[in-house]
């Protein structure tokens, strides 16, 4: 019960932050790329933290979903909204197509056959130029504001949609975590041979959840095309900016958890913007730099991600060992 | 006639591919660690040859011993200030911390060496052999001859030092090792540098071919990445035969279709090949 | 008592951090009010780090050379000597994140414009900013696309990337013939980005115009090593000139492995890796009377450009050049339009022509921005490397030295 009203507050309190910010500001956007990279990690956590497989290509669906609802709507007028949805749709299709070479492959294989999978699809978007754009990238052209074409004015909608898309998308990661799948994806993690036998179709299991996965990552990416209004490939497909950035932020925060996603976030994408705020001017190379070796410094100091430091928290306030 | 000056070309290409990844190879398969950081010792192995060459007038190809000790040295502190905190950690905590590296090390040279460009001049440049119709280019075949060399000294001392015996020890077992008296913390160390080492001689080498500047390690982490992983994660061999392998594939697919595509056709082939043999092609499952 | 603790712990962490982030949000005071005209803010967003940093790099020189110029000469006068402040940031090498440094310049800075930022990727994702929020955006980004929107705020002082392109096949044509050569077969090769796919699409306009087969037509992957299929290729193909659009590592191995196979047609390169000292550096003897297309070149006012020289140890590139344009431009429309308000200097650069001062360097001798943001005046010019540096061959009436023609 409690537990309850511990996340109302944080809601509500999280409701109420971006209308302290000027709405068409600078900290509005970047609470709104920090809310997108948390639900993007979030999405990532659904396998990257409950079924214990790295991937390292998720940009593949991102970027899926980033160039349907844009195609649709420079082509056919589509409101992003439906973009969205058939975007995830081809998500979807894109994780069973993904998942189906990669599911034998253990740790490491799996993450390095996924960022080929995601350098594959950059590659296409690349030389499908009558498409998508080639390397010239894509605009999201200018309409009239409109909430059913998704388009606005100002950025303060934007921050609310990327809030309601986290607060959903953690809801699911939970139901997952707690549900069926959740148990059966642990038992896989565990000892997969072991859940064979008990009768768990690890494949199937797997399946779904690197689908689900698939499917929320790519409606995303619509979010963030209406967001960023220009990308091309080597952003949405990038393996460095997206698909390393969420797979670091889930982990930095704490994988497998709800919450860990979001810590990491709202450490990472503030500090870059801080680091290039203060450091950029003064030399090249010096904002990434201390950027890296915070990076550094944060992973020696707490290897499982930012929840250890909570759960130590609460497990010394409540005189209970650390779950 | 194409096909056979593709294969050449890609032949010899691969080489220098594997001579570059043999160290990734080595680091995973003895501490288990994914080095994201390896392709930013290349890069340090180029400038050091770099500036051998800018200030001693070294070949490259001669300051390439150079670039090898400079990396071991580096390789060797981070090794014993960074990566042994996070040996007992999850996994992923151990490649994110190499993430940071990567970071680290390409912004610390970009602010210490400057964005310019740097390439060397050298005698044999811009000649290539003939062999009838063939050509063989002279630089790709000195790389090649230089990572052949350097393999076969890997190979002996993998084999016949004790050094080398005591590596592959902690690599199968780390407790047995340690049981038997084998140092297991200096053997990572060893490991990790040597690693680091082999990847910045391989860019010494490639010097004569390839400009470097501080961002140069992002053009050929994914591939040496895929040459590691094709070849099996962790074997010597499969690094060998990763290396040649894609070079070759490089080449022949550019035969076949538009150059642009070149990269997409490795990574398909590389899913395939993943997808038939999950252990890749060498690699013994783990 | 142990749950109250724990929800306290939870709530005091996102409260803390809701409460810092409305600190961070308050406008922060930079500095204390002068005694004289409070200074200008002018944005300047380039790569400063990643694959572009030398360009950027390049690109922020010969803005600080002009702003020091113009401060040391009394600042602005209609603004009562107001003095330049240039807000200098790295764009990094993703366009998003070039969106929100432009944000926060707009709104942590209060910037006046914003120069920026080399890449066209870089500079698409400014302009999105800039136009929604009417900020004038100055650069030589010459993509089509950035003109090509009908948007009100952008200012581009080189012509576009088809023009250019077009100009690299033709001014080819015009040397070769003057030479009593004639050209009917040539090769394109170009990196897939958003600048060589661009200035590809000129070259083989300027091909179909002119009738020139072209025999051999590929892009290849940024970030090559190893370029021996593409220069098989070549060989195969029987061209009599080449016009690869590359930046430096590329045109390095393009050229070595033409050496390698005794391939002696012209090169024409596209601008970027070819107009750079590095490039000679590279290939020393080699870069010998290699062509180029640039957008525009230093020899053309040497009195102003050999002032960067001298300061920073290399010959102004273009994009130094370029930029320095942009910033003389901008003061001028600031000084036109007497204010520093966005709106009234976007009001004075719309249309407007600008002569004197550094628009003399460009070809034209002034810069003229049509209703689509673009300079009508540039056209692009042919370059020759002699003896370490570029000298203009082409056109005719602003060469500074005659093309040497080797087929």
């Amino acid at each position: 019960m409690k537990r309850w009203i511990v996340i109302a507050v944080v809601i509500a309190a999280a409701a109420l932050l971006p209308l302290a910010l000027d709405a068409r500001g600078y900290w509005i956007r970047v609470l709104t790329f920090t809310l997108l990279f948390a639900t993007m990690a979030q999405a990532w956590n659904i396998i990257g933290g409950l079924a214990n497989q790295t991937s390292l290509g998720h940009a593949a669906f991102f970027g899926i979903g980033a160039y349907t609802s844009t195609i649709l709507l420079l082509k056919l007028g589509l409101s992003p909204w439906i973009g969205m949805l058939a975007g995830g749709v081809l998500g979807g299709i894109a994780a069973l197509i993904i998942a189906i070479p990669t599911m034998r492959l253990q740790g490491h294989y799996f993450a390095l056959a996924t960022l080929a999978f995601g350098e594959v699809m950059r590659v296409i978007a690349n030389v499908w130029t009558p498409l998508t754009g080639g390397p010239g990238g894509l605009s999201v052209p200018f309409m009239p504001p409109s909430f059913a074409g998704y388009s606005f004015k100002l950025l303060l909608p934007h921050a609310y949609i990327a809030l309601v898309a986290l607060i959903i998308v953690t809801a699911i990661f939970e139901a997952i975590r707690r549900g069926a799948m959740g148990y059966r994806l642990r038992a896989i993690k565990e000892n997969p041979e072991a859940a064979e036998v008990i009768g768990i179709d690890t494949t199937k299991v797997k399946l779904q959840a690197t689908v689900i996965s698939g499917v929320l990552m790519a409606m995303l990416g619509t979010l963030y095309a209406q967001v960023a209004v220009f990308f091309d490939p080597d952003t949405v497909f990038s393996a460095a900016a997206i698909s390393i950035r969420i797979a670091l932020i889930a982990i930095l925060g704490g994988v497998g958890t709800a919450v860990g996603p979001i810590l990491g976030a709202f450490f990472i994408i503030p500090l870059e913007e801080l680091m290039n705020d203060l450091l950029s001017s003064r030399a090249a190379g010096l904002s990434q730099l201390v950027f890296g070796v915070i990076l550094i410094a944060v992973i020696l100091w707490q290897p499982r991600g930012f929840i250890t430091v909570f759960d130590s928290l609460r497990a010394r306030l409540s005189g209970r060992a650390p779950s | 006639m194409a096909f056979l000056q593709a294969v050449i070309d890609g032949l010899l290409v691969g080489g220098v591919y594997a001579v570059i990844s043999i160290g990734l190879t080595l680091v995973y398969g003895v501490m288990g660690i994914v080095n994201f950081a390896q392709a930013e010792f290349l890069m340090i192995g180029m400038f050091v040859a770099w500036f051998a060459w800018a200030f001693l007038g070294l070949d490259p190809v001669l300051a390439a011993p150079l670039s090898f000790a400079v990396a071991f040295g580096i390789g060797w502190l981070v090794q014993g200030q960074l990566i042994a905190r996070v040996l007992k950690a999850p996994s992923v905590a151990q490649i994110f911390l190499t993430v940071g590296l990567l970071i680290v090390i390409e912004n610390g040279s970009l602010l210490l060496f400057g964005s310019q460009f740097r390439s060397v001049t050298t005698s044999y440049q811009t000649i290539s052999l003939s062999l009838g119709p063939l050509f063989i280019s002279v630089p790709y075949l000195i790389a090649f001859a230089m990572s052949l060399a350097c393999g076969v000294v890997l190979w002996w001392f993998m084999r016949a030092s004790w050094f080398g015996r005591a590596m592959r020890a902690t690599a199968q077992n780390p407790m047995a090792a340690q049981l038997m008296g084998i140092d297991t913390a200096l053997m990572y160390k060893i490991a990790f540098a040597l690693g680091v080492g082999l990847t910045a001689f391989g860019g010494a080498v490639i010097l004569p071919y390839v400009t470097v500047f501080p961002g140069v390690g992002g053009q050929f982490v994914v591939l040496m990445f895929t040459v590691v992983v094709l070849g099996g994660l962790g074997s010597v061999a499969g690094a060998v035969v990763g290396g040649l392998a894609v070079g070759v594939i490089q080449a022949l697919s550019s035969l076949v279709f538009p150059i642009q595509l070149q990269n997409l056709v490795l990574f398909l082939v590389f899913i395939l090949v993943l997808a038939v043999r999950p252990q890749g092609l060498v690699g013994a499952s783990r | 008592m142990s749950r109250k603790s724990s929800n306290s712990a939870g709530l005091s962490r996102r409260t803390l951090l809701a409460g810092t982030a409305s600190l961070l949000a308050t406008p922060l005071v930079l500095s204390p009010a002068r005694a004289q005209a409070k200074p200008i803010n002018i944005g300047v967003i380039m790569p400063l780090s990643g694959a572009n940093a030398q360009f950027g790099i390049n690109s922020r020189n010969g803005i600080e050379l002009v702003a020091d110029e113009i401060n040391a000469a009394g600042g602005i006068k209609a603004l009562g000597g107001a003095k330049i402040n240039l807000v200098v940031a790295d764009a990094t090498s993703t366009p998003t994140t070039a969106g929100t440094v432009a944000q926060r310049l707009i709104t942590q800075n209060d910037v006046t414009a914003i120069l920026g930022a080399f890449a066209s990727s870089l500079t698409i994702a400014i302009s999105e900013v800039t136009e929604r929020r009417d900020i004038p955006l100055l650069t030589m980004s010459f993509a089509d696309q950035i003109t090509g929107r009908g948007y009100k705020n952008i200012f581009q002082v080189v012509a576009k990337a088809s023009a250019i392109g077009k100009a690299q096949l033709d001014y080819t044509s015009a040397i070769a013939q003057a030479s009593g050569a004639k050209i009917e077969k040539i090769a394109i090769m170009y990196e897939d980005t958003a600048y060589g796919t661009a200035q590809a699409g000129g070259l083989r306009a300027g091909a179909k115009a002119a009738n020139i087969e072209i025999v051999m037509d590929d892009a290849y992957p940024l970030g090559i090593t190893d370029t021996t299929p593409l220069i098989n290729k070549l060989r195969a193909s029987g061209a009599q000139a080449v016009f690869p659009v590359s930046y430096l590592n590329d045109s390095l191995l393009l050229i070595r492995t033409m050496r390698q196979q005794r391939i002696t047609i012209p090169a024409i390169g596209g601008a970027a890796g070819y107009v750079i000292p590095d490039f000679e550096k590279g290939l020393g003897e080699f870069a010998e009377n290699v062509l180029s297309i640039a957008p525009a070149n230093y020899d053309l006012a040497p009195d102003l450009t050999e002032r960067f020289r001298k300061r920073y140890g290399y010959f102004m590139v273009h994009e130094a050049l370029e930029h320095a344009v942009a910033l003389d431009v901008l003061v001028q429309a600031i000084e036109k339009a007497k204010s520093a308000k966005a709106e009234d200097v976007a009001a004075a650069l719309r249309g407007a022509k600008f002569t004197g001062g550094w628009t003399k360097a460009m070809t034209g001798g002034a810069v003229e921005f049509d209703q689509t943001g673009l300079n009508i005046l540039s056209i692009p010019v042919m370059v020759q490397w002699r003896n370490k540096e570029l000298v203009t061959v082409w056109p005719k009436d602003v060469a500074k030295g005659t093309a040497v023609w080797k087929s």
